[in-house]
């Protein structure tokens, strides 16, 4: 076991830390909500550029063909600095989907574009009345026709879906299994209602009507599609918790830095023993939450029941650690940690988001508890 | 970056296992399996510190010349975890890591041959003479004294929390041989026999109502040899820090954590709650997940020191980290047992009842439960209370 950064890794973090300190101040984070589709173009072409969109995309795609560790190791940065780009939607867990797509041209075409930043890639599984996509088989349907499939149903909350140049949905076929998708976000058919997040993303309620693709579309289906959708999440839950331990690591030194700071009493508040101790708690929180970042990771190849809990568990602990930072981070800034002047409001309101996105603690610890107490080889 | 564990440890794993089931005493077994303190009698540990011995993992890790296995890190960690898994009692904490290290770093050559063998063979147990009535979290204002007197120490003052010196051959003292210069400086390393006389040592009756290893030593007029000395007069508090950061993941108790942890998960299933098992109550199954989680990151928090992560804020912070949240699950675990057992956890059992005299219409695992979740309550008070693992965190990660 070595935790230590490779170089490689190592300039990774150094120039994703250069890149963040000057393109994402809080004046920066302020102005992501005035973004209509939630995207700012100059930071994802600098992403493209500094090859991060490359990153685990195939070499034969024209990517990198890093692993996740990598994306893991960027991922903290990116937390730290608030950036809300799509990178998760696109490059982790579309290109990760679509590396499945049997046509080796197109398949390389649209990963190839996904590196050099020209297509983004939206999921688009979840639908009303249920929660993190725990509502069994798709209401979506997928009636052939022509030579491929009409795509008909509703989508909620689907993530970065503003921006996309391209969504995958989950549809139900003919024979009751699920169909994974790939269409291109302008398609005939699909109309929007897109709203803003609290943390200055951007998401859309997609509605199709007879969305007309062709039989190359559909990228998997029955338990390939299954296991495609379950490894996608698990690897985007592990890229979304690394960044929420960069974002908890960026809200304790800007808490540390107000304490130390602000006086009262005639004295730096930093001084009180009880603010230090909070201090201390959001501290071993952290420390635990990028323990439990390595620990999904290295589960990353397990079995799949096995991956699952290591995520689970991992989600649990993070989730609670990332509420405990950001909700401490607040207190101890007083009443400037609920403006939007001060950054900890921000870092409050992305740690919400990740702690959400791709289920929440409540979500985990019930899928953790299946795998502790109900596995037939438990 | 990687996570693979070297595939031999596997292997390494499967061998240490046989040889807790081929060479653990069943009666011993036995007893751990119902008391399942991080504790044990004297007498279980003095006899497996033998069985180990003659295998040679005795001192496992002491350095390969002085009889210790030259094991990496991550080796000894699946050694213990072993161990605790099979229900063998625990190892000396004071031989392997304390007062064994002390002499071989810092002692005479003469404390080097007569100590050494003995403890390499488990024929001596250690009481550690640390913390004073007036000198708990705040070590430096210890007050027992040690005067030079022609070739003797003349050793003055009260000693508490000494665990088993009721039993033990010998003891480690921290005292002060000089009182004139500044706390930290004054202090000396002092091996005393406990048969001297002077000597008066009172157990501290428990929480638990039941027999106890905690306890008081007074010490009057007691001479020791000034060859007793270990290293340089006026260094113990150098020495004392020393061995504290050499140890850096025992105060986590994962071993400890994780076997309890699976005994609690056991209770859930055959504890019944509405004529089901536990394990199917969604209340306690959200509980218990919480906990594992939290168990999960303590082991790989413990992974990341024995693998020498470079910390930016330096492992002294990361291994409070290990006894803040590790203190805190042996409370968790404990209390979730307690819980789980709903009212059968008020009858009192001795530390000396197996799991199979829990009575005729009780369960075996009930027995002792509340023993140690009332036994643990001190996890977060000893060794550096929870409150000073704070305050070295706070210090230490962000200059507060």
């Amino acid at each position: 076991m070595d935790f230590n950064y490779s170089d490689m890794q190592q300039m990774l973090l150094d120039s994703a830390g250069k890149l963040i300190a000057d393109t994402y101040t809080l004046e920066d984070i302020r102005h992501q909500r005035t973004i209509a589709n939630g995207l700012n173009e100059k930071n994802w072409a600098q992403f493209a550029e500094l090859g991060w969109l490359a990153l685990p995309i195939p070499e034969d795609a024209g990517g990198l063909g890093c692993g996740l560790e990598d994306v893991v190791v960027l991922s903290t940065a990116l937390g730290r600095g608030l950036a809300v780009e799509p990178y998760v939607s696109t490059v982790v867990v579309g290109g990760h989907i679509v590396g499945a797509l049997a046509d080796e041209d197109a398949r390389n075409a649209l990963l190839g574009q996904v590196a050099t930043g020209a297509a983004r890639i939206a999921l688009a599984h979840g639908e009303p009345g249920e929660r993190f996509g725990d509502g069994g088989a798709r209401s979506t349907q997928a009636v052939p026709s022509g030579n491929g499939f009409a795509l008909t149903g509703r989508k909620m909350l689907v993530l970065d879906a503003p921006s996309a140049t391209h969504i995958i949905v989950s549809a139900t076929l003919d024979d009751g299994s699920m169909g994974l998708f790939l269409a291109p976000r302008d398609a005939s058919g699909i109309s929007d209602e897109s709203y803003a997040l609290v943390d200055g993303a951007a998401a859309s309620d997609l509605f199709l009507d007879g969305v007309q693709v062709d039989a190359g579309a559909l990228i998997a289906s029955g338990s390939a599609a299954e296991t495609l959708l379950s490894e996608a999440s698990d690897r985007a839950a592990i890229a979304l918790m690394a960044q929420a331990v960069g974002a908890m690591e960026g809200c304790n030194d800007v808490s540390a830095e107000y304490i130390k700071e602000r006086k009262q009493f005639g004295q730096p508040i930093g001084k009180f023993q009880a603010l230090q101790h909070i201090m201390a708690d959001m501290f071993v929180s952290t420390h635990q939450a990028r323990s439990m970042v390595y620990y999904a990771l290295a589960h990353l190849d397990a079995s799949p029941e096995d991956r699952q809990a290591a995520v689970s568990a991992a989600k649990v602990l993070v989730g609670t650690a990332a509420q405990l930072v950001s909700r401490s981070g607040i207190q101890l800034h007083g009443g400037y940690g609920v403006t939007d002047e001060y950054i900890v409001s921000h870092y409050y309101r992305r740690l919400l988001a990740l702690e959400k996105l791709f289920g929440d603690i409540d979500h985990h610890v019930r899928r953790l508890a299946v795998h502790m107490f109900d596995r037939a080889d438990a | 970056m990687h996570f693979e564990l070297d595939p031999e440890l596997q292997a390494f794993r499967e061998e240490v296992r046989a040889f807790v089931r081929d060479n653990l005493p069943e009666d011993m077994k036995a007893r751990q399996m119902a008391a399942g303190s991080i504790f044990c009698s004297h007498d279980d540990e003095r006899a497996w510190a033998k069985i180990l011995a003659k295998k040679g993992w005795q001192v496992y890790s002491w350095p390969v010349e002085l009889g210790g296995c030259g094991w990496n890190a991550m080796k000894s960690f699946v050694f213990e975890d072993e161990l605790y898994k099979g229900f063998a009692p625990p190892l000396s904490f004071n031989t392997l890591h304390m007062i064994g290290p002390i002499i071989y770093k810092l002692g005479s050559q003469e404390q080097k041959d007569h100590f050494l063998p003995l403890m390499r063979h488990g024929d001596v147990s250690w009481a550690q003479g640390f913390s004073e009535p007036g000198s708990g979290s705040d070590l430096a204002s210890l007050r027992t004294r040690a005067d030079l007197v022609g070739d003797k120490y003349v050793i003055n003052g009260q000693k508490i929390w000494t665990s088993g010196a009721h039993e033990a051959d010998w003891g480690f003292f921290l005292v002060k041989t000089d009182t004139t210069c500044k706390p930290q400086l004054g202090m000396s390393f002092l091996l005393v026999d406990m048969k001297t006389p002077g000597i008066t040592v009172r157990t501290i009756p428990q929480i638990n109502n039941d027999e106890h290893h905690l306890c008081e030593v007074f010490l009057e007029n007691v001479e020791v040899p000034a060859g007793n000395l270990i290293g340089e007069a006026g260094k113990g508090w150098t020495y004392a820090k020393m061995l504290l950061e050499g140890e850096r993941t025992g105060s986590s108790y994962i071993f400890w954590n994780k076997r309890e942890m699976r005994r609690l998960l056991d209770m859930a299933r055959a504890e019944k709650l509405n004529g089901n098992p536990i394990a199917q109550d969604p209340a306690f199954r959200a509980r218990l997940a919480a906990i594992q989680a939290e168990l999960t990151a303590l082991e790989w928090s413990v992974l990341r020191v024995l693998a020498d992560e470079e910390f930016t804020y330096g492992t002294a912070a990361a291994s409070s980290v290990l006894k803040v949240r590790g203190s805190e699950l042996q409370h968790a675990i404990t209390e979730a047992q307690v819980d789980l057992i709903g009212e059968k956890s008020l009858r009192v059992y001795s530390v000396h009842d197996l799991l199979s005299d829990a009575g005729t219409l009780w369960p075996d695992h009930v027995v002792n439960r509340t023993n140690m979740a009332l036994l643990t309550r001190a996890a977060t008070i000893f060794g550096g209370a929870k409150q000073v693992q704070k305050n070295i965190i706070a210090k230490a990660a962000f200059g507060l």
